[in-house]
C-alpha cells in the first residue's frame, strides 16, 4: 500500500476544474430566478393540460413531466438564498415581457383536438431553449466556486433530454397528415418568433452572445 | 387555457363511456342492486360474481386514477402562489405536481392490472364524481375533499384489493396494490398537513373544509360500499389512515357515516321491493 504520509497534489491529475467562470454571484442569482419562473410556468401548464388531452399515453406522460419541472423549480428556489437572495420571490420573474407573452401563447391551446399544438410548444420550442440555456450555463460557470449550480443544472438537463425525446416521439406518433405537419410548423413558428424577441429562457444572453438586433443590456 | 374546468369537459378517447354516479353503481356486474343497495357483500373469491365485481372495481380504480391525475394537475394550474384566500403556497403546488406523477403511475399500474384481469378500457362506465370534488374553488376545501376524503377512500380500496390479491393467490395484484397504498398514504398526509397549516388561524374555514369532507365521505360510503362492518365490500383501513394523519375519532366518524349510508340504502331497497310487490299485486 502507498505511504499515507506521502504528499499528494490537491487536485488529481485528471481533475481539470478551474476557478474562473463567466458568472458573478448576482448574475447567477438573476439567471436562477428566471429558470425558476420558467419551470413553474411550465409545470403549471402541463398539469392544467392533463385533463384536456384525450390521448391516454400523452395524458400520463404530461402528468409525469409536470412533476419533473416542479422539482427543477424547487431546486432553483432553494439555490436562491444560497446566492444571497433571501427573498426568492423577488427574483422569481421572467427575463422580459416577451417571455411572459411566450407563456401566454404557449398555454392558449385548450381544446381536445389541439394536442399537437400543446406538445409542439413545449417539446419543439421551450425545452430545446431550456437545454440550450442550461448547457451554456453549465459550460461557462466556475467549475469550483459554483459546483452546487452545476449539480442542479446536470440533474435538470438529464430530465430535459429524457422529456424532450418523449415529447418529440409523441408528436411524431400523433402527426399523420400534411395538414397536421403544417399545423405543428405554424404553431412552432409563431412561438419561435416570440422566443427570439425574448432572447431565450434567461433573456438576451441566454447563450452568451447577444444578437446585434437586441439593444437591451445583457441581463445574464 | 381557462381556470376551473367543468367535469363534463374532461378529455377522453372514444372507448370511455360517461354515466352518472347512480347509473354506475347500478351496473349489475358490481353485485349491487338497481338502487345501489349492496347485494354482494365482502369481496371474496367465493362470493357469487366475484371476478366481475373485482374487474369492475379495478376499472373503477383505473378511471379514478385518471381523474385523480387530472384533479392534481388542475390544482397546479388553477391557483396562483400567494397568501390570499384564493392563493396557495409554492410548496402546496409542488405537492400537487408530485401527486400528478404518482397518479400517472397509478394509471399505468391499474391499466396493466385491468388488462391482466381480462378487462378492456371502457368495458365499465365512468362517472366524474371524483373530479367534481376537485373543482371546488377554495383550495383548502378542494384539498380536504380530494386528499382526505377521496384519497382516504383509495387507502381503503387498495388495502381491500391487496388483501383480495393475497386471498386469491395473485402476487402481482397484491404487490401493485401495496405500492399504490404507500403513495395514497402520502397523498392523504398531504391533505391532512395542508388542512392544518392553511387553517391554523381560520377555524371557520377549517370547519367548512371538514364539512365538505364529510359530504364527500358520505357519498362514497354510498349503499354501505365502504365501512367497518365485517361484510362491507371495502373496509376502513384504520392503521393506514392513522399514518396519514386521521385521528381515531375522525375514523370513527367515517365509520358512523358509512353505517348511516348503509341504513339509508337498505331503506331505499326495502321501499323499492315493497313498491314492486304492490305493483305486482
Ligand atoms: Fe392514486
Ligand atoms: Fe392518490
Amino acid at each position: 500500500m502507498a505511504d499515507p504520509k506521502k504528499p499528494r497534489a490537491p487536485f488529481a491529475p485528471w481533475d481539470r476544474r478551474e476557478l474562473p467562470g463567466t458568472f458573478t454571484v448576482e448574475d447567477t442569482a438573476k439567471r436562477v430566478g428566471h429558470y425558476k419562473w420558467v419551470e413553474m410556468r411550465l409545470f403549471e401548464a402541463l398539469g392544467g393540460w392533463v385533463a384536456t388531452v384525450p390521448e391516454l399515453d400523452v395524458k400520463m406522460r404530461l402528468g409525469t413531466h409536470c412533476y419533473k419541472h416542479a422539482w427543477h423549480s424547487e431546486l432553483w428556489h432553494k439555490r436562491l438564498p444560497e446566492l444571497r437572495e433571501m427573498n426568492p420571490d423577488r427574483l422569481t420573474r421572467p427575463p422580459n415581457e416577451a417571455m411572459e407573452e411566450f407563456f401566454k401563447v404557449l398555454t392558449e391551446p385548450e381544446d381536445q383536438g389541439q394536442t399537437i399544438e400543446k406538445l409542439v410548444g413545449v417539446y419543439r420550442v421551450l425545452i430545446p431553449r431550456k437545454i440550450a440555456a442550461y448547457t451554456y450555463h453549465l459550460n461557462n460557470t466556475s467549475t469550483i466556486t459554483d459546483a452546487p449550480t452545476i449539480r442542479s443544472l446536470k440533474l435538470a438537463l438529464n430530465d430535459e433530454f429524457d422529456d424532450w425525446r418523449d415529447g418529440e416521439m409523441l408528436i411524431q406518433a400523433l402527426i399523420e397528415t400534411d395538414e397536421e405537419v403544417e399545423r405543428a410548423a405554424a404553431h412552432q413558428t409563431r412561438l419561435e418568433k416570440i422566443m427570439l424577441r425574448a432572447g431565450g429562457v434567461a433573456g438576451p444572453g441566454s447563450l452568451g452572445s447577444v444578437p446585434e438586433t437586441m439593444t437591451e443590456e445583457v441581463p445574464v | 387555457m381557462k381556470k376551473n374546468m367543468p367535469p363534463d369537459e374532461l378529455a377522453r378517447d372514444g372507448r370511455f363511456v360517461r354515466v352518472n354516479m347512480v347509473e354506475r353503481i347500478s351496473d349489475p356486474r358490481n353485485g349491487r342492486g338497481p338502487t345501489g343497495g349492496r347485494v354482494g357483500a365482502r369481496l371474496t373469491p367465493d362470493r357469487p360474481g366475484a371476478p366481475d365485481a373485482a374487474r369492475a372495481l379495478m376499472h373503477g380504480i383505473f378511471v379514478g386514477e385518471i381523474q385523480a391525475l387530472e384533479g392534481a394537475g388542475r390544482t397546479c394550474w388553477d391557483f396562483e402562489v400567494g397568501a390570499g384566500s384564493d392563493d396557495v403556497p409554492f410548496q402546496l403546488k409542488l405537492d400537487m405536481a408530485r401527486q400528478c406523477w404518482d397518479e400517472a403511475r397509478h394509471c399505468e399500474i391499474s391499466v396493466k392490472l385491468s388488462e391482466w384481469m381480462g378487462t378492456e378500457i371502457g368495458e365499465f362506465a365512468e362517472s366524474t364524481f371524483l373530479f367534481e370534488a376537485a373543482c371546488n374553488p377554495d383550495p383548502v376545501l378542494r384539498l380536504t375533499g380530494v386528499n382526505r376524503a377521496l384519497e382516504g377512500l383509495a387507502i381503503d380500496v387498495f388495502n381491500t384489493m391487496k388483501e383480495f390479491g393475497n386471498v386469491v393467490g395473485d402476487p402481482v395484484l397484491e404487490f401493485c396494490e401495496d405500492w399504490m397504498l404507500a403513495d395514497e398514504v402520502t397523498h392523504v398526509k398531504m391533505g391532512s398537513d395542508w388542512l392544518r397549516r392553511l387553517t391554523v388561524d381560520d377555524p371557520e374555514r377549517r370547519k367548512r373544509a371538514l364539512e365538505f369532507q364529510r359530504i364527500v365521505d358520505k357519498l362514497f360510503s354510498g349503499g354501505g360500499f365502504r365501512g367497518d362492518d365485517e361484510d362491507s365490500p371495502v373496509h376502513l383501513a384504520r392503521r393506514f389512515r392513522e399514518m396519514a394523519g386521521f385521528t381515531v375519532d375522525e375514523i370513527d366518524e367515517i365509520s358512523d357515516l358509512a353505517r348511516q349510508a348503509r341504513a339509508e340504502a337498505r331503506a331505499r331497497t326495502a321501499g323499492a321491493t315493497a313498491g314492486a310487490a304492490a305493483e305486482a299485486g
